[in-house]
C-alpha cells in the first residue's frame, strides 16, 4: 500500500523537475539595445528621443536658458525666490557641486548619448537608407549642438562618439581644439545630407540651415571669421530665411516656424497645466510643455527680470535718442503695460520682487519674451502656467548680426553696417539707421559698440549674450568687464561637475586636467 | 501499521485539548519513539535504550520521556531526591525500565492514554474519606483539559480528568489538592467546606518541551543551534497595532522596526542591521510554509506565533533570500475539541503627540521684514497696509491681518483605530478547522489618509485515510488604503510648516473650496496641505489578496513522511487618482486628471518535501530533503487622461490618454537537504545546503550554493552539572552558514531599450510614444549578493528557568554586495548606474534576552529585557575612494549631499560641514577662513576650515555621524493578580542621529515661506547671544547648507504600550449569563504613551522617505501616533 503513495510522490516531484527552461526569461515588455535599432523605424524613434532630450527640463525646457541666463548681463534676480543654486551662478559663486550648472551638462551627454546610439547601430539599417541617413544627419547635427555648448561653457570635455557599452569605459577631457574639430566634422556632414526643410510631421527637425547656423556660430566662436561668414550667408543666399515683418512673431504661440526660426525646440499644451517633473522628457505621457513660461513670468514666479543694464540699453526718447525703441516694449513689460490682448494693465501689486530702474526712474519690470500672459486673462496669467510656446533657438535676426560681426572683423564695415540696418528697419521696428547720433559708425571699433548694442537690445533674453561675451572678452571688446564678479582665469569657463570628476576616474587623464582653473 | 492507528489516537487525543505548540510537541515527541509500538496500551511491548549515569530519578524518568511516544506525568516533590541510578537499557520493554527507576521510590506507574502516570503505591490505611470533591479544569482558553492529574498533597488518592476535563476525587477539608499537567503550570488548592471545584491551568512559557517553527519543519527549543526567537500570539496580540511588523517592534533581540508613513503603510523592519545597499534590508516573510513577499494586509489574530530566524545557520535552509533573515508566521489551527468562538476586539483614538512652534500672523510680518528687509526685498504686495488689511476673500468679514490659521491644527487631527476579529474553531478525529474574519480601519492622524481591511480565513485539516493527511490554508483580504502618495521631499508637513499664517485654510469662492498662496503677491508659494491631502490626494489604493496553501502528508513509517505543498499569493492592487479641475488663486487646473493603476501579482509555490526522523540508540536522527519551485508573474498597467470637468472620473470621453503596461516573471529552482543530529541530547549538531536556480541572472550565473552548519553543547545534561539543581538550561552553540540576497529586479543584467517611451511633439502636434531611448547597461556577470555570517550563543535558565538568559555575538560580511555603480555623466545614461557585485559590508553585534518569570503564587509576572547592538562598516565600494553621496536636496542643505557612504564608515553616515559658531563683527569675517567670497558678514555662522586651506569649500566636510544606533533596547513587564493583568512595555533607541530636513524648513531662512518661532531669535547686531544667524533672503553665506547644525540626537525612550485589564470572575459569569460565555476580558490600552526625547522634530522614530540612503533624515514624516483603545476578549 505504499507504493502506492510512493509512486504518487515520485509522480509529484518528476511532473515538476522538468522547469529549467523557466530559468531563461527575458524581459517581455522591453526590446533589448542587442535587438533594436535593426530597422529605419526604430532608427526614427531613436532619432526622436534626441528631441526630447533637447527640449527637456534640462536642456532647453529650464535648465539651458537659465544657465545661458545667469551667465549674462541681462537679468537679475526677481527676488529672495530665486533658488539658491541659480543665485550662486549669477553672483559668480558657483561652485563644481552647483546643480544647475550640472544638470546642463548632464543633459547635454544625454543628448549626445542618444544620437551616437543612432549614429553607431545606422549601418544595420537597410530598409531605407535614405531615412537611415538623414536620421544620422539628424544626430550629428544635434550632437553638434551639444559639444558647441560644452566647448563653449566647459572648454575641453570628454568626446563620446559611440554609446558606453561597458562600465569602465571612462573617457578623459580632450582640448577644446579636438572637441572643436569633432563638432566641426559633424556639422559639416550634417549640412550635406539634412534636407533644406520639412513638411508636414516632420516640421521640426533639424534642417541644413541649421546645421550650417551652428556651424558658422562654431566658427565666430573660434575667431574663424571668413568661415563663419561663409556658413552663414549659405543661410542668407538659401532664399528661405527672412526677417519677419513684426519683431513679436518670434516669441509668441502664432508664429511658431516662420521664416526667421532657423533651429526651434517645441513645446506643446495638453492644457493639464503640468510640466516634465523629471526634467528629461521622458515618459510617454509627459507634460510637452516649457517651464519658462513660469520661471520668468511678471506674474507669477519671475525669478529673473531684466536687468536695469540692458533695460536702460534701449534707445529712449526720455534719454535724447530720436525714437524709443519698439522692441523694449516687445521684450519686457513695465508696470502700467498692457497685458491679456491689450485688455488688463500690469500693476506693481502683481509683480512680487524686485523693482527696476530705468532711465533714473524706479519701476517694476518682468519679461515678456516667450511668456503667455500676451493673450492671457489676469485670472489665468497669474496662476502656475506651464507654456507651449516653441523657443526659436536660432533665428535668422540673430544670423544676420553675427554676419555683421564676421564683416567687420574681416575689414568690410560697409556691409556691416548694411547688416545691423537690415534688423534696424523690421519694419516693426523701424528705428533711425546707423549711423546715429549716439552710435557713428566710422570705423571697425565704432561698429563694435553699435554691434554689441544691437545684439543686446533685439537678441535679449535669447540665451546668445553669454556666448557673446566669451567671444567679445577674448577679442578685447570690453574695457571693464560686463560681468561684476568676474575674476580672470576663472570665471571664463564654469567648473567640471564635481560629480563628473568623482565618477569618472579617467577624467583628468588627458589633454586637459580634471578642474577648470580658479575652481 | 498498528503503530499508525496508535500514533493517529495518540495525537487526536493531545490535540483535543492542548494548543497547537503542544501538538507539535506531542508530534515530535511521537517521532523520537523508537522502535515501533505495537499497540500503545502494551508499554511492555515498548522497548528503549537508556543510558543512567549517576541519574537522579527524575532525570531518568525525562530521559525515558525523551526515548517514546509518552508524556510522563509525575509531582516531582513526591520523587526521591537522593536516590541515584547507573544502569544501562538496550532495547528493553519500557515497563521493565520503570520498575528499575521506581522501585523502593513508594511509587507505582499506570498507564493511560498515552500518558504515563507516576504515583503514590496506594496507601493500605487511607484517611477515612469524608467529601467527595468535583470539578473542571479548563485551559486558559476555556477549553476543557482532559489527562490532569489530581492528587492529595501526602496522601496517596489520585485521579485524572477525563474528557470533558471532569474529574472527582475523595478529600478532606484542609487537604490539599494538586493539579498537574505537562505543558502546563501546577495549581494548588486547600479544600475548604465545598465540593465543587471548578478551575483554569495556565500554560507554562519557556517550558522545556516547547518546539519551535523552523524553515521547512519545527524543532525543540532545546535541540536549536541557530539564532531564532519566538514571538507567541499572546504578544503580538498584546498591542493595539495595524500590523505584524508593528507587533514585533522591541520584541525579538536584533529585530529593528521602524514606523514608517501612514495608515496601511509598511513599517521598516531589519535583522541585525542593514546587509545590501543596493537591496531592501526587509527580511524574508514565510506565512504557513509560503514565502509571503510582504506582511501587507495581515491580520494578527490569526496568528499563532511568529518565528524570527536571525542567523545563517537558522535561516540559510532558505538559501538566497536568507541574508535579511527570515520570519516565520504560523497561524492559527483547529483542534480537536467542540466549537470555540473567540471575539477579539480593541476601539480606540489616536493623535500626534507633539507640535513644533511656527510663527503666528503678527510674528511672520516681523519675520518677514527681517529677512526680506536684509536682502533688499521690498515689502510683497500682500503685506502692504492696503490689501492686508482686505477681506480674505469676498464676503467675508474678516481681514488678512485678522486671520491666524494655525496649520499644525488644521493638518493633525485624532482618527479613529478599530479591529473587530471573531475566530470559529474545533474539530474530531477527522477534519479540524479554524476560521475567521476581522474588521480593521484606521484613521490615522494627518487629514487625507486612512485605511481599512476586511479579512477572512479558513485553515482545515482532514485526514483521508490511514497515514493520510490534506490540509489548507487559506486567507482573503480586502484593503483600501487612501495613501499619501509620492511628494518627494516637499512632504505636506513642509508645507505645513511653510504655509502662511494670514491666509486661510477654505475659500468658498475658489473652485474646489481652498485657498493657495498666491507668489506673486505674498511673495511665497508653499502649496496649501489640506488641499494637497484632501482635494488633490484622491489617491485610493484597493488591494485584494488570495493568499493560502493546500498540502498532502503522507506518514509512510513512524519515521519517514513526504508532504507535497502547493502554494499561492495572488493580489490585485488597483490605484484610482483623481485629481480636479480647481482654482486656489495660486494654483489651478483647468482639466481634471484621472489615473488608474491595476497591478497583478501571481506567486505559485511547489514544495515536495521528504523528511526522516530516528533514533538509533543515543544518536537521534532528522534528515529532510525538499525540491521547491517558484513562479512569480506580475503585471501592471498605468493610464491616465484628462476630463474637462470634475463630473466624470473615468476614462469615458477623457482626453490625453496614455496607458503604459509591463509584464514580468521570474522562476526560483531550489534543492534543499538538511541534517540535524543530536548525540545523547547533549551534542547538537546541524547542516544545511540549499542550491538556488534564479531566472533573474544572466546564463552562466543562474546557480548557486548555500551551505550552512552549527553546533551545540546543551552542558546541563552532562553528568557534571546534573547535581547543579538551580541550573535548568545551559547551552552553548556556534553556527557559520553563506546565504544570499538577490538585490536587483527581475531583469537587471539586461540593457532594454524604451521603445516607444517618450514623446516630441514634431509639426506641433502630440504623436504619443514617437520616441525611443535606452539608458542602462546590463551587466551579465551579476549574481546573488552573498553574506557569510557567524553567530555564537548561549542559553541560560535558572531555577526551573524562572529565570532564562540568551546572549548571542554575530558578524556577517557581504563581499559581493551589489551596487549601482554611478555613471559619469558624460556616459550620457542619465547618472543610471550599472548595477555589479563590488561593495564589501560588515555588521556585528549582540542580542542580549533576559528575562525573569514568576508563575506562582497569585501575583504572577514577567519581566523580559532586550538590548542588540550592531555595528555596520562599509568595507570597499566599486573603487578605493568611490562614494555614494545621497539626499543633496536645495530645499533641505543648499544642495549638498546629507550622507555620504564611503569604505571605513557606517553605510550612509551623515556628512557634512561643521559650524564654528557666529560672527559677530567684520573682523572676524576677514580673519576667518574666507566662506563665501563676497557674501559673508556679520551674523552668519562661521564653518570650520578642516583642510586648513584658507578656503570653506566640499572639501571641508566631514562624516558627522549615523543614523544607526549604538543600541536597541525594550523593556517588558507583565504582571497579574487575581483577576487584573497589566503590562508595561518601553522600547527605545540610543546613540543614533537625526539629521531634522525639517527643522532646515523651519529655521534654513533661505527664501519667504513661514518658519518656527526659532527665526525670531536671529542674529541682529543687538542681539548677538543667539546660535540662529542672521535672517537674510537667499541665504548667501549658505547658512542652510548640510552641517552638524541640522543633527540632532535621535535617542529616545517610549512608553510603547499601557495595558490594564480585568478578566470578569468565572462566578459572575456563570451566575449572569449561566455559562454561555467562558471567558470575558476588558482591557483599556495606551500605545505610545509617552516619549522621552531631546529630539525637537514632531517625531524621533524616522524612517526613510526620499529613496535609499537617506534613513534617519527627517523631511517631516508621518509621526508615530498615540493612542488610546479599549478591549474586550470574549470566549464562548
Amino acid at each position: 500500500m505504499y507504493f502506492k503513495k510512493i509512486t504518487l510522490c515520485l509522480g509529484l516531484l518528476t511532473g515538476l523537475l522538468f522547469s529549467c527552461k523557466k530559468l531563461d526569461q527575458l524581459n517581455p515588455s522591453y526590446p533589448t539595445v542587442e535587438t533594436y535599432y535593426q530597422t529605419s523605424a526604430q532608427l526614427v524613434g531613436g532619432t526622436n528621443s534626441i528631441y526630447v532630450s533637447f527640449h527637456a527640463g534640462f536642456l532647453v525646457g529650464r535648465e539651458w536658458f537659465y544657465l545661458n541666463d545667469l551667465r549674462s548681463d541681462e537679468f537679475a534676480a526677481g527676488g529672495g525666490q530665486l533658488e539658491v543654486v541659480r543665485a550662486q551662478l549669477l553672483n559668480g559663486s558657483a561652485l563644481p557641486s552647483n546643480t544647475q550648472m550640472s544638470t546642463v551638462w548632464n543633459g547635454l551627454y544625454i543628448l549626445i548619448h542618444r544620437a551616437n546610439s543612432i549614429i553607431s547601430n545606422a549601418a544595420k539599417v537597410q530598409d531605407n537608407p535614405a531615412l537611415r541617413d538623414r536620421c544620422v544627419a539628424e544626430a550629428k547635427c544635434l550632437r553638434g549642438w551639444a559639444y558647441y555648448n560644452l566647448v563653449t561653457l566647459w572648454g575641453g570635455v570628454p568626446i563620446r562618439l559611440s554609446p558606453v557599452d561597458n562600465i569602465a569605459d571612462y573617457l578623459p577631457r580632450s582640448s577644446t581644439d579636438k572637441v572643436y574639430a569633432q563638432i566641426i566634422a559633424d556639422l559639416t556632414e550634417a549640412a550635406t545630407v539634412l534636407p533644406a526643410s520639412y513638411t508636414g510631421a516632420d516640421l521640426g527637425r533639424v534642417t541644413k540651415g541649421a546645421a550650417q547656423a551652428i556651424l558658422g556660430k562654431v566658427y565666430i566662436q573660434k575667431g574663424d571669421y571668413a568661415l563663419a561668414k561663409a556658413e552663414f550667408e549659405k543661410l542668407s543666399t538659401s532664399g528661405l530665411y527672412a526677417l519677419t515683418d513684426n519683431y513679436s512673431d518670434n516669441f509668441d504661440e502664432e508664429h511658431e516656424f516662420n521664416r526667421e526660426s532657423v533651429m526651434e525646440a517645441i513645446y506643446f499644451d495638453k492644457g493639464d497645466r503640468k510640466y516634465d517633473a523629471s526634467f528629461t522628457g521622458d515618459g510617454a505621457a509627459t507634460a510637452q510643455t516649457t517651464l519658462r513660461n513660469q520661471e520668468y513670468n511678471p506674474l507669477s514666479w519671475r525669478n529673473l527680470i531684466p536687468s536695469d543694464k540692458y533695460l536702460n540699453e534701449f534707445e529712449n526718447t526720455a534719454t535724447g535718442s530720436a525714437k524709443t525703441d519698439p522692441r523694449l516694449a516687445a521684450s519686457v513689460y513695465l508696470t502700467g503695460d498692457k497685458y491679456d490682448s491689450g485688455n488688463t494693465a500690469i500693476t506693481d501689486a502683481d509683480q512680487n520682487g524686485s523693482a527696476s530702474i530705468i532711465n533714473g526712474k524706479t519701476i517694476k519690470a518682468g519679461w515678456r519674451k516667450y511668456n503667455l500672459i500676451y493673450k492671457q486673462a489676469k485670472a489665468v496669467a497669474t496662476k502656475t502656467y506651464y507654456g507651449g510656446i516653441n523657443q526659436r533657438v536660432i533665428r535668422y535676426g540673430d544670423i544676420i548680426l553675427l554676419l555683421a560681426e564676421c564683416e567687420n572683423e574681416l575689414g568690410n564695415t560697409v556691409s556691416a553696417v548694411r547688416y545691423l540696418n537690415q534688423i534696424r528697419s523690421r519694419p516693426s521696428v523701424s528705428m533711425p539707421v546707423y549711423p546715429t547720433a549716439n552710435f557713428p559708425v566710422n570705423n571697425k571699433s565704432d561698429i563694435i559698440k553699435a554691434l554689441v548694442h544691437e545684439r543686446m537690445v533685439e537678441l535679449g533674453a535669447e540665451e546668445v549674450r553669454n556666448f557673446d561675451l566669451l567671444r567679445w572678452r577674448k577679442k578685447g571688446y570690453f574695457s571693464t568687464d560686463p560681468l561684476p564678479y568676474f575674476r580672470v582665469n576663472r570665471d571664463e569657463l564654469l567648473p567640471i561637475p564635481q560629480d563628473e570628476i568623482a565618477n569618472n576616474p579617467s577624467i583628468g587623464a588627458g589633454d586637459v586636467v580634471a578642474q577648470n582653473p580658479g575652481y | 501499521m498498528n503503530f499508525i492507528k496508535v500514533y493517529k489516537s495518540f495525537i487526536l487525543s493531545t490535540t483535543k485539548h492542548a494548543r497547537m505548540p503542544l501538538a507539535i510537541a506531542a508530534f515530535l515527541i511521537a517521532f523520537l519513539c523508537y522502535p515501533q509500538l505495537l499497540k500503545a496500551e502494551d508499554i511492555k511491548k515498548v522497548k528503549v535504550n537508556a543510558h543512567f549515569g549517576n541519574a537522579t530519578v527524575e532525570s531518568a524518568l525525562q530521559q525515558l520521556q525523551s526515548r517514546c511516544g509518552y508524556v510522563f506525568t509525575y509531582n516531582a516533590e513526591l520523587l526521591p531526591k537522593k536516590k541515584t541510578i547507573t544502569a544501562s537499557f538496550n532495547n528493553q520493554p519500557l515497563s521493565e525500565v520503570l520498575d528499575f527507576v521506581l522501585k523502593n521510590t513508594g511509587l507505582s506507574y499506570t498507564e493511560k492514554n498515552k500518558y504515563i502516570l507516576i504515583l503514590p503505591v496506594p496507601s493500605k490505611s487511607a484517611d477515612k474519606v469524608q467529601n467527595k470533591i468535583t470539578g473542571t479544569v479548563k485551559d486558559t482558553t476555556g477549553a476543557p483539559l482532559p489527562n490532569v492529574t489530581v492528587f492529595i498533597k501526602g496522601k496517596s488518592g489520585v485521579t485524572t480528568t477525563n474528557k470533558d476535563g471532569w474529574f472527582s476525587i475523595p478529600a478532606n477539608a484542609g487537604d490539599q489538592l494538586v493539579f498537574t499537567m505537562v505543558g502546563f503550570l501546577r495549581k494548588e488548592i486547600t479544600v475548604g467546606n465545598q465540593t465543587v471545584i471548578d478551575l483554569l491551568l495556565s500554560e507554562v512559557k519557556s517550558s522545556l518541551g516547547e518546539v519551535v517553527v523552523v524553515g521547512y519543519g519545527s524543532q525543540k527549543r532545546t535541540s536549536l543551534t541557530g539564532a531564532v526567537s519566538s514571538v507567541s500570539a499572546e504578544l503580538i496580540n498584546a498591542l493595539p497595532v495595524p500590523n505584524v511588523a508593528q507587533a514585533l517592534q522591541g520584541r525579538v533581540a536584533g529585530l529593528n522596526v521602524i514606523n514608517n508613513g501612514g495608515p496601511g503603510a509598511a513599517p521598516i523592519i531589519q535583522i541585525r542591521g542593514i546587509s545590501s545597499i543596493n537591496g531592501s534590508s526587509s527580511p524574508f516573510y514565510v506565512i504557513d510554509g509560503v514565502p509571503a513577499g510582504n506582511l501587507a494586509n495581515f491580520d494578527n489574530a490569526d496568528i499563532q506565533n511568529v518565528e524570527v530566524l536571525k542567523d545563517a545557520s537558522a535561516a540559510a535552509i532558505y538559501g538566497s533570500r536568507a541574508t535579511n533573515g527570515v520570519i516565520l508566521i504560523t497561524t492559527r489551527k483547529g483542534t480537536n475539541s467542540k466549537l470555540k468562538i473567540e471575539l477579539n476586539s480593541f476601539t480606540g483614538i489616536e493623535e500626534t503627540h507633539k507640535r513644533v512652534d511656527l510663527l503666528n500672523t503678527s510674528q511672520y510680518l516681523l519675520y518677514e521684514r527681517a529677512l526680506n528687509g536684509n536682502a533688499g526685498i521690498g515689502l510683497p504686495p500682500r503685506l502692504q497696509p492696503a490689501s492686508f488689511n482686505l477681506p480674505i476673500y469676498t464676503g467675508a468679514t474678516q481681514t488678512f491681518a485678522e486671520t491666524n490659521t494655525d496649520w499644525q491644527d488644521a493638518y493633525f487631527k485624532s482618527g479613529l483605530l478599530t479591529r473587530q476579529n471573531i475566530s470559529l474553531s474545533g474539530g474530531n478525529e477527522f477534519s479540524k478547522f479554524y476560521s475567521s474574519a476581522g474588521y480593521f480601519k484606521q484613521d490615522g492622524v494627518v487629514q487625507g489618509l486612512g485605511y481599512q481591511r476586511g479579512n477572512f480565513r479558513i485553515n482545515s485539516e482532514h485526514r483521508i485515510s490511514k497515514g493520510v493527511t490534506f490540509g489548507e490554508n487559506l486567507y482573503l483580504v480586502y484593503s483600501r488604503q487612501r495613501s499619501e502618495g509620492s511628494t518627494g521631499t516637499r512632504s505636506k508637513l513642509v508645507n505645513v510648516v511653510r504655509s502662511l499664517p494670514y491666509l486661510p485654510v477654505y475659500d468658498p469662492t475658489t473652485n474646489g473650496g481652498y485657498r493657495g498662496a498666491e507668489n506673486s503677491v505674498d511673495g511665497s508659494d508653499p502649496t496649501n496641505p489640506l488641499e494637497d491631502a484632501v482635494l488633490l490626494g484622491d489617491n485610493n489604493n484597493n488591494t485584494s489578496r488570495l493568499f493560502g496553501s493546500a498540502y498532502l502528508n503522507f506518514q509512510f513509517t513512524s519515521w519517514l513522511s513526504f508532504r507535497s505543498t502547493f502554494g499561492l499569493d495572488h493580489s490585485e492592487v488597483t490605484i484610482h487618482g483623481f485629481s480636479p479641475v480647481y482654482d486656489d488663486k495660486g494654483r489651478s487646473a483647468s482639466v481634471a486628471t484621472i489615473s488608474d493603476q491595476k497591478n497583478n501579482n501571481d506567486t505559485f509555490l511547489y514544495t515536495q518535501q521528504l523528511n526522516l526522523n530516528k533514533t538509533i540508540g543515543l544518536h537521534h536522527i532528522n534528515f529532510t530533503a525538499v525540491y521547491e519551485t517558484q513562479d512569480g508573474k506580475s503585471s501592471n498597467v498605468v493610464s491616465s487622461g484628462n476630463q474637462a470637468t470634475n463630473l466624470i472620473q473615468t476614462f469615458a470621453g477623457a482626453t490625453n490618454i496614455n496607458l503604459v503596461s509591463a509584464k514580468e516573471r521570474s522562476f526560483l529552482v531550489s534543492y534543499v537537504g538538511r541534517l540535524n543530529y543530536e548525540l545523547a541530547d547533549k551534542y547538537l549538531l546541524s547542516a544545511a545546503i540549499r542550491r538556488d536556480g534564479y531566472s533573474a541572472w544572466a546564463p552562466g550565473h543562474k546557480f548557486a550554493t548555500f551551505p550552512s552548519a552549527s553546533i551545540g553543547w546543551r552542558i546541563n545534561e552532562e553528568n557534571f552539572m546534573k547535581h547543579i539543581q538551580a541550573i535548568s538550561e545551559l547551552k552553548l552553540r556556534a553556527g557559520f552558514g553563506i546565504t544570499g540576497l538577490a538585490s536587483v529586479g527581475n531583469y537587471a543584467w539586461q540593457a532594454l531599450v524604451n521603445e516607444n517611451a517618450s514623446t516630441y511633439p514634431f509639426n506641433n502636434t502630440l504623436t504619443v510614444g514617437n520616441a525611443t531611448y535606452y539608458n542602462q547597461l546590463g551587466n551579465k556577470e551579476l549574481e546573488w549578493e552573498k553574506t557569510k555570517q557567524l553567530n555564537i550563543g548561549i542559553d541560560l535558565g535558572l531555577l526551573r528557568n524562572k529565570f532564562t538568559l540568551s546572549a548571542e555575538y554575530y558578524k556577517r560580511q557581504t563581499n559581493n554586495l551589489i551596487l549601482q555603480v554611478p555613471t559619469p555623466m558624460s556616459f550620457g545614461l542619465n547618472k543610471v548606474g550599472v548595477f555589479a557585485n563590488v561593495g564589501s559590508m560588515y555588521n556585528s553585534g549582540f542580542d542580549f534576552q533576559l528575562g525573569y518569570h514568576e508563575h506562582g503564587g497569585k501575583f504572577k509576572y514577567d519581566i523580559t529585557g532586550i538590548i542588540s547592538t550592531v555595528r555596520n562598516k562599509v568595507l570597499a565600494l566599486n573603487s578605493n575612494n568611490a562614494i555614494l553621496d545621497a539626499g543633496a536636496d536645495a530645499n533641505f542643505g543648499s544642495g549638498f549631499a546629507i550622507t555620504r557612504t564611503q569604505a571605513g564608515q557606517p553605510i550612509q553616515s551623515f556628512y557634512g560641514f561643521v559650524t564654528d559658531g557666529i560672527f559677530q563683527s567684520q573682523e572676524q569675517v576677514n580673519q576667518s577662513p574666507v566662506q563665501v567670497i563676497g557674501k559673508t558678514a556679520p551674523g552668519d555662522i562661521k564653518f570650520k576650515d578642516l583642510n586648513n586651506d584658507g578656503v570653506i569649500n566640499s572639501d571641508d566636510r566631514t562624516f558627522l555621524g549615523s543614523n544607526l544606533p549604538k543600541f536597541n533596547y525594550s523593556l517588558n513587564f507583565s504582571a497579574s493578580y487575581r483577576n487584573f493583568d497589566s503590562s508595561i512595555f518601553l522600547q527605545g533607541v540610543h546613540g543614533n542621529k537625526i539629521y531634522n530636513a525639517a527643522r532646515v524648513i523651519e529655521e534654513g531662512m533661505t527664501r519667504l515661506y513661514n518658519a518656527g518661532t526659532a527665526v525670531l531669535n536671529a542674529w541682529t547686531p543687538t542681539n548677538t547671544n543667539t546660535d540662529i544667524p542672521r535672517a537674510i533672503s537667499g541665504d548667501p553665506n549658505q547658512n542652510s547648507r548640510t552641517s552638524d547644525r541640522w543633527l540632532e540626537s535621535g535617542s529616545f525612550l517610549r512608553f510603547k504600550n499601557l495595558t490594564l485589564g480585568y478578566n470578569i470572575p468565572k462566578s459572575s459569569l456563570s451566575t449572569f449569563l449561566h455559562g454561555s460565555i467562558t471567558n470575558l476580558r476588558v482591557y483599556v490600552a495606551s500605545q505610545n504613551l509617552l516619549t522621552i526625547t531631546s529630539y525637537k522634530g514632531w517625531d524621533p522614530e524616522i524612517g526613510y522617505s526620499n529613496g535609499s540612503l537617506t534613513s534617519g533624515v527627517d523631511y517631516g514624516q508621518y509621526p508615530s501616533a498615540r493612542s488610546f483603545s479599549i478591549g474586550l476578549q470574549v470566549g464562548l
